[in-house]
């Protein structure tokens, strides 16, 4: 097997090619305004009268409401996001979920689809069976259906399209870096199925005939997927990867026009620090050529 | 601005340990001189000059001198030369001299901050431009050189760039340097090459050390054994093979020293040339023990080393001299030789030239005036001029194929014989500072006329409705301290004691109290006083004159008629002495029925108390000692000579002591409750019982024993000592007992265990000195303390940390003993110049029988002789015949015992007129062909022996 | 004469600094992409690493949950081959224990914890080498790994050591001055608002000297605060110009 090392000292730090100083950039601690007219968001605080920011980040403000975008920070969940998450705990009628918000999620035993219809009465029966639906380590997609008080989301797989998740491979990256769009579920040309979790998990997977449908994802097919279609559903998550590392924003053309991109390398080489400059300043330009 | 070196390995104690430091090197280092605008210098603005003085005809432009280290290790009388001026002192040259000399880097310090000298310490180690990085394989001396070629260059391009006419002159002695540094277009000579191309270089020239160069006498023969190398003694001190310890020459015989090991608490002693190895008093030295059967002991020789000997006197023959004494068994001690010299405690030595055969001749040899120091080779021009001066000179170095260790003459005193040079003699030889107190100091002073502020009383008592009063020696203008004594309401005694409130008037870490803390106390000499404070507080506001305000510091407790002391009380206080008295006056006015005024009455009480009091004392072992010094003491009251026998201490003396025994220990409780850390406190450890040998002995020969388990056996044992018909007997068992005694050292409670913290002397668990702040320094740091417990003075830092607390009181341990040394010595120089005109016979008693001489004690003067008995010049008659066992020397059918009372005529040696010595000879018993006739009775009253005023010091 | 000169008289320290100099600091924020924060100090020799992860839910224990603000939890430990002497150094020894608790009562005072409640932060420091300062270099480290995790802070925590020699305070002492034997005052602050959220000492100092040197440290904290959010703001400003956030 041959194995490609290199010295730390030849990573090369990402830099812009120029910083603009960002006037509206403020530090913890900065005060942002002394004006008591404004509303207090996220990431500030109020002291002795003034508007400070507790975050690094830039300032945004809607009307009279003053927030401060830090640039990472786990996930704050709204209600309707598409969120990939991760069973860890499975309770009294509801399972915990992993959703990398602040708190763990529910999943309520209520807002799943079980297989025998939709307007089935959950039994006790159901409650005993629960991890034989969903046991800890399994992956699912769902909806925010809710969010608490204390900020933790109320999960629901109330539709086909969310449910446990079979074989495929998940990524993890920064919230921020996904795009709000319509439809978080992405059926690629290339025979790949992402889903894009608001939450910063992104989930990649051949994409599959319409088997599965019946069965409320519930019942998981361990039949081996094809080399081809690992390959590509490598290459997709090496392009979800490359993005995710160069801050580009992540929806379906970006990893689309990467993933063209990244076709005349082998996927074994694409992380790559030059490969990964390459292919993305190529997706880039792609990109910023159709929003001209 | 910084820029980051990892730059030192190190290994230490076995382990390696990779010490990674950082140096951070800059750019904003001022090359310190006025001629530069580019450098930003610091406030107190560029040190060197732009206008140039000292000119070598070595070099025709001006310049600056920039000498390397070693240079200023050896030469550094020369840079003190008030014409040597406009030096850059490297920071690598700084730390290599702070490195190996204690004593040169505080002078060179002394240089740096004198604004007239002009020197300045670039710190080149921290300049971006000038710091060079050690290279692999190259020793970290031929760095520093290169560091300081380096720098010296950096400096001539500078000033290059600045286009002065200023030159950089770097003075090396080492030859390879210098090449190097004229490689790279440096000037550069040797220091004497320099010095003698200076125009008026008259003294400079004496005063160039020569170190490895020159002066070896062709007929020297390599003499001495090599000392070891450094890290050969280390390895082999940590294996125990070699002893470190401080070396000291004893004074009665050259040929013989002590060393005090470190590690093992215990003297070995060092006999003969070849083990003493060139090691000088006060050196680090390691040493050897010598096998058993070589042990020897102190040969009871009183040996001075004559002035016929000559430089090329073999040293192995004297050696050999020795050998031949054979030492019984049971006398032996533990005997060792030196074998290498950790370090060298070498300073400047007064003395003075000796007379040399040849009149041109510019070697010398220079007799110091401390008998411990061996005489010093020097190189003179000016022989002639200082052949009646006393002179100063340091010691360079002592090579092997040299009797003397080499030197170079530093400064002259003046005349011999001159009572104020002797005294400058006497006050540099126990490094007694006595300059006058700078301008600085004296800002610190009270503004007159002085005047007490409403601030002031706010933590004062008003104690001036008391009848309070003084009772001191005659003549004294320093009254640190006064007394009184009242009866209270229930029946018992107030009494009170107040102490001169110096503390108020010295503020803490100004430069009166830095100077004052240094000098530590004031010196006594018989007709002078270096005070430790100015005058103005010494004699004026802090002295508790009578009818005056002064401010006190006072002790007062509630004590029944039985002297139980039933409360103690500290305040500041405000008192107004009604009379200063006299020890007599204060007896007359006790011992006067008719008089029954306050003052009467209080001394009377005080009086009573006392003798309760010492009794006390007595009871729990306080020793009474003896010593001829305190005979002074009791003549300073009449300033009359008077026969010591008939002399009784007055109970006012006694009286006045008590309470300020009873004064010190209750301060000392007082503040060692409250700062049991920190509490300046005075200790007098028991002796080891070995030290009383000598006079279990001396005793022994008269038929008593003495025990001395204990202290109050001690003292039962000297009362009993009495011979009826002989009565100094017991005052000379007193006298050797004081002999036997430990110095009593200041010191910082939280240094030792409380155990130690015993006053042997006084019997008392606990001491301090607090009754004479105007004298000592130590009283003036317990007033602080004592100030703080009671809440009238705020403390500071220094006086709570304890390792600051105890360098100052090593330092007052040390002044105080030099003060005494200082004193007694000035007793002797008068000694001296009383017998100049007179010879004297005299009441002596024997103290010591020696091998070859025997010590006497001519109590009248508090005299101490020897008297040598079988001399060379002594080429008739019977010798005497020392017989150890009995400790007698016999000759003729006389025995001479310790104890014996003797006759001795007292007279000054005139044989050499630079050097006087005193000289006594016997008068009786008669011995023939020995004793002398007695002389005419023409004892001329008018020019009276010396007194001494000094106050006991216990 | 024995030891070093600490101080000379023209005002260097033993390794060129003058007494208000800090150390040279080099700092990076966001080292790692697993933790939610992370930050490499160096401070002089003295090198941390810290990072940071959630809030997230409480790990362990349910009953350490605090139901009013969140948990901050801190774990300080030294590398084997941190200082000159090779030594193992396990976890949850006395000295670490001690400082992890020092860590903690430090950032509990500066993150908002109230925003949070139920859940719990962690912070994780590692010295890699150690020269003096940990504490200092420590706290500084972990506030950097805060910002970048974009954990509401009241302040940054800046904190700097200081000591007394030859009379005069000093700033941001070496491993070598600190174990000199002076006194050595350790301080953080919330360098705009000046609170001390942190203050220790070792050994014993005067009063009348504490002011001088409280005076030095918080000065150090001010200027280490200045370091501190220059690069924030590098940090930050390179970021959003990568992902051309506006």
């Amino acid at each position: 097997m041959a194995v490609d090392i290199r010295l730390a000292s030849t990573c090369v730090r990402l830099k812009p090619e120029s910083i603009d100083e960002l006037t509206n950039l403020v530090t913890p601690g900065d005060v942002i305004t002394s004006d008591t007219g404004f509303m207090r968001g996220h990431g500030t605080f109020m002291e002795d009268g003034k508007h400070h920011a507790s975050v690094a980040g830039v300032v945004q403000r809607v009307n009279k409401l003053i927030c401060v975008k830090p640039l990472k920070t786990r996930y704050n969940g709204e209600v309707g996001d598409i969120v990939v998450g991760r069973i860890i705990e499975v309770g009294m009628k509801r399972w915990k979920v992993d959703t990398h918000s602040k708190l763990d999620s529910v999943l309520m035993l209520s807002s799943v689809n079980l297989p025998g219809g939709e307007l089935r009465r959950r039994s006790e029966e159901d409650e005993k069976l629960m991890r034989y639906y969903l046991k800890e380590g399994d992956l699912i997609s769902a909806e925010v259906q809710s969010v608490f008080n204390d900020g933790s989301l109320s999960l629901h797989t109330r539709s086909l399209k969310y449910g446990k998740l079979g074989q495929g491979s998940l990524y993890l990256v920064s919230p921020s870096l996904i795009k709000r769009r319509k439809t978080h579920f992405h059926n690629l040309p290339c025979g790949v199925t992402v889903i894009l979790g608001n939450n910063g998990y992104v989930w990649v997977c051949p994409t599959e005939g319409e088997v599965s449908e019946q069965t409320g994802g519930y019942e998981q097919n361990f039949e081996p997927v094809v080399r081809a279609d690992r390959e590509v559903v490598a290459r997709i998550g090496n392009c979800v990867q490359s993005l995710a590392d160069h801050r580009m924003m992540l929806f379906d053309t970006s990893i689309l026009y990467t993933y063209e991109a990244s076709l005349k390398f082998p996927v074994k080489d694409m992380m790559k620090p030059e490969v990964k400059t390459e292919v993305i300043d190529l997706a880039r330009q792609r990109l910023e050529r159709d929003g001209t | 601005m910084l820029t980051n070196k990892v730059f030192l390995k190190k290994t230490k104690k076995g382990s390696i340990l990779k010490i990674v430091r950082e140096h951070y090197l800059r750019d904003d280092i001022s090359c310190g001189s006025s001629v530069c605008e580019l450098c930003q210098h610091d406030d107190k603005g560029p040190v060197l000059e732009e206008k140039l003085t000292n000119l070598s005809q070595k070099v025709d432009q001006s310049h600056y001198i920039i000498p390397d280290t070693n240079v200023v290790l050896h030469q550094i009388d020369v840079l003190e030369d008030l014409s040597i001026q406009n030096v850059i002192i490297l920071q690598t040259v700084i730390e290599e001299v702070r490195h190996r000399s204690a004593p040169a880097y505080k002078r060179l310090k002394d240089i740096l901050t004198n604004p007239t000298k002009h020197f300045y310490n670039f710190a080149n180690e921290f300049n971006k431009e000038t710091y060079v990085e050690r290279e692999p394989g190259e020793k970290s001396n031929d760095r520093n050189d290169r560091a300081i070629r380096e720098a010296a260059y950096w400096y001539q391009q500078h000033l290059k760039k600045l286009e002065s006419e200023i030159d950089i002159v770097l003075l090396t002695n080492d030859a390879d340097n210098r090449t190097k540094a004229k490689e790279k277009g440096l000037t550069s000579f040797t220091i004497h090459e320099y010095v003698k191309g200076l125009k008026d270089n008259g003294t400079l020239l004496d005063k160039l050390a020569h170190v490895g160069t020159g002066l070896v006498h062709e007929k020297d023969k390599v003499q001495f054994p090599e000392h070891l190398p450094l890290n050969e003694i280390l390895r082999g001190i940590k294996s125990g093979k070699y002893l470190q310890g401080s070396f000291i020459a004893s004074r009665e015989n050259y040929l013989e020293a002590n060393v005090s090991v470190k590690s093992e608490d215990r003297w070995i002693f060092i006999q003969g040339h070849m083990n003493l190895n060139r090691a000088v008093n006060d050196d680090t030295v390691a040493i050897e023990m010598l096998p058993e059967e070589e042990w020897s002991c102190p040969s009871s020789l009183m040996l001075e080393e004559t002035e016929e000997k000559t430089d090329d006197a073999d040293i192995e023959a004297e050696d050999a001299k020795l050998k031949q004494n054979k030492v019984p068994k049971d006398l032996r001690q533990p005997t060792g030789r030196v074998v290498g010299i950790i370090k060298r405690n070498w300073r400047q030595y007064c003395g003075i030239l000796q007379q040399s055969a040849i009149k041109e001749a510019t070697r010398h040899l220079f007799l110091p005036a401390e008998k411990r120091i061996p005489k010093i080779r020097i190189e003179t021009r000016q022989a002639k001029d200082l052949s009646t001066q006393r002179i100063v000179v340091a010691i360079d170095s002592w090579p092997r194929n040299s009797r003397y260790p080499h030197g170079h003459f530093v400064r002259k005193l003046g005349n011999v014989g001159d009572k104020d040079t002797e005294n400058e003699v006497l006050l540099l030889e126990h490094d007694v500072p006595h300059s006058n107190f700078s301008e600085a100091v004296l800002n610190f002073l009270p503004k007159m006329p002085w005047t007490i502020t409403d601030e002031d009383m706010k933590h004062r008592t008003d104690l001036r409705h008391i009848t309070v009063c003084s009772v001191d020696p005659p003549g004294c203008t320093d009254i640190d301290d006064a007394l009184h004594c009242r009866p209270l309401a229930n029946g018992n005694l107030e009494v009170g004691v107040h102490i001169a409130d110096v503390s108020h008037f010295i503020r803490p870490g100004n430069a009166l109290d830095k100077e004052a803390s240094n000098r530590g106390t004031t010196v006594y000499l018989v007709d002078k006083r270096i005070d430790m404070v100015p005058e103005l507080l010494s004699s004026n506001l802090c002295s508790l004159r009578c009818d005056v305000d002064r401010f006190a510091f006072t002790v007062i407790w509630e004590m029944t008629h039985e002297a139980e002391i039933v409360n103690t009380k500290f305040m500041k206080s405000v008192i107004e002495s009604r009379a200063s008295l006299t020890y007599g006056e204060a007896q007359m006015i006790i011992d006067d029925p008719t008089r029954n005024d306050d003052i009467a009455t209080s001394l009377r009480g005080l009086n009573k108390l006392a003798k309760i009091l010492k009794q006390k004392r007595i009871d729990k072992g306080a020793l009474t000692l003896a010593s001829p010094e305190i005979r002074f003491n009791i003549d300073s009251e009449t300033h009359d000579p008077i026969d010591v026998q008939a002399k009784q201490l007055l109970d006012t003396n006694s009286m006045v002591e008590e309470f300020m025994l009873l004064a010190n220990i209750s301060t000392a409780q007082k503040i060692h409750e409250e700062f049991p850390n920190c509490a300046v406190l005075r200790r007098h450890p028991s002796p080891p019982p070995s030290n009383f040998d000598p006079l279990i002995k001396a005793a022994l020969s008269k038929g008593f024993t003495m025990n001395v388990s204990t202290g109050k056996d001690l003292a039962d044992s000297l009362n009993s000592a009495v011979i009826e018909n002989d009565k100094y007997f017991n005052t000379m068992l007193r006298i050797m007992t004081t002999r036997c005694m430990m110095q009593a050292v200041y010191f910082c409670s939280g240094m030792i265990p409380e155990a130690e913290y015993l006053h042997y002397g006084l019997a008392s668990e606990i001491y301090t000195h607090f009754t004479s702040p105007i004298r000592r320094y130590s009283d003036i740091l317990v007033h602080r303390l004592l100030a703080v417990c009671i809440g009238a003075d705020a403390s500071y830092p220094e006086l709570l940390d304890k390792h600051k607390t105890q360098l100052v009181c090593n330092n007052l341990n040390y002044r105080h003993k030099m003060a005494q040394y200082a004193g007694r010595s000035s007793v002797n120089l008068h000694t001296h110049l009383f017998f100049k005109k007179r010879v004297v016979d005299e009441d002596g008693y024997i103290l010591f029988v020696r091998k070859n001489a025997v010590q006497v004690l001519i109590p009248k003067y508090g005299l101490e002789a020897t008297l040598y008995l079988n001399t060379d010049q002594r080429k008739k008659g019977p010798l005497f015949v020392f017989n150890e066992e009995e400790n007698t020397q016999t000759c003729g059918g006389i025995s001479l015992h310790v104890f014996d009372r003797v006759i001795i005529q007292i007279s000054i040696d005139r044989s050499n007129v630079q050097h006087l010595k005193l000289q006594i000879k016997l008068v009786q018993p008669q011995i023939p062909e020995f004793s002398v006739a007695p002389t005419e009775d023409d004892k001329s009253t008018d020019d009276e022996p010396p007194t001494k005023k000094q106050k006991l010091d216990i | 004469m024995a030891g070093i000169e600490l101080l000379s008289d023209q005002g260097f320290r033993v390794d060129g600094r003058k007494a208000n100099e800090l150390r040279r600091i080099q700092c990076r924020l966001g080292v790692f992409t697993q933790a939610d924060g992370s930050a490499y100090i160096e401070q002089g020799n003295t090198k941390i690493l810290a990072a940071v992860y959630g809030p997230h839910e409480i790990r362990g224990s349910r009953s350490k949950a605090l139901h009013d603000k969140v948990l901050v939890n801190c774990q300080y430990s030294m590398a084997t081959f941190s200082t000159g002497e090779r030594k193992r150094r396990p976890r949850g020894d006395r000295k670490s224990k001690e400082m992890t608790m020092h860590l903690q009562q430090t950032f509990d005072a500066a993150i908002l914890t109230s925003l949070y409640p139920r859940s719990q932060i962690d912070i994780f420091v590692e010295v890699l080498q150690s020269d003096g300062g940990n504490y200092c270099a420590s706290v500084n480290a972990a506030t950097l790994a805060l910002i970048d995790a974009g954990i509401p802070l009241k302040d940054y925590v800046c904190a700097c050591s200081a000591s007394f020699v030859n009379d005069k305070p000093i700033m941001d002492i070496s491993y070598l001055e600190e174990s000199s034997g002076g006194a050595e005052l350790i301080v953080a602050t919330l360098p705009k608002s000046e609170q001390i959220v942190f203050l220790e000492m070792n050994s014993r100092l005067h009063e009348d000297n504490l002011s001088h040197v409280l005076d030095m440290a918080v000065k150090g904290c001010k200027d280490i605060h200045d370091v501190l959010d220059q690069a924030v703001r590098e940090h930050v400003g390179e970021v959003a110009a990568i992902s051309g956030l506006e």
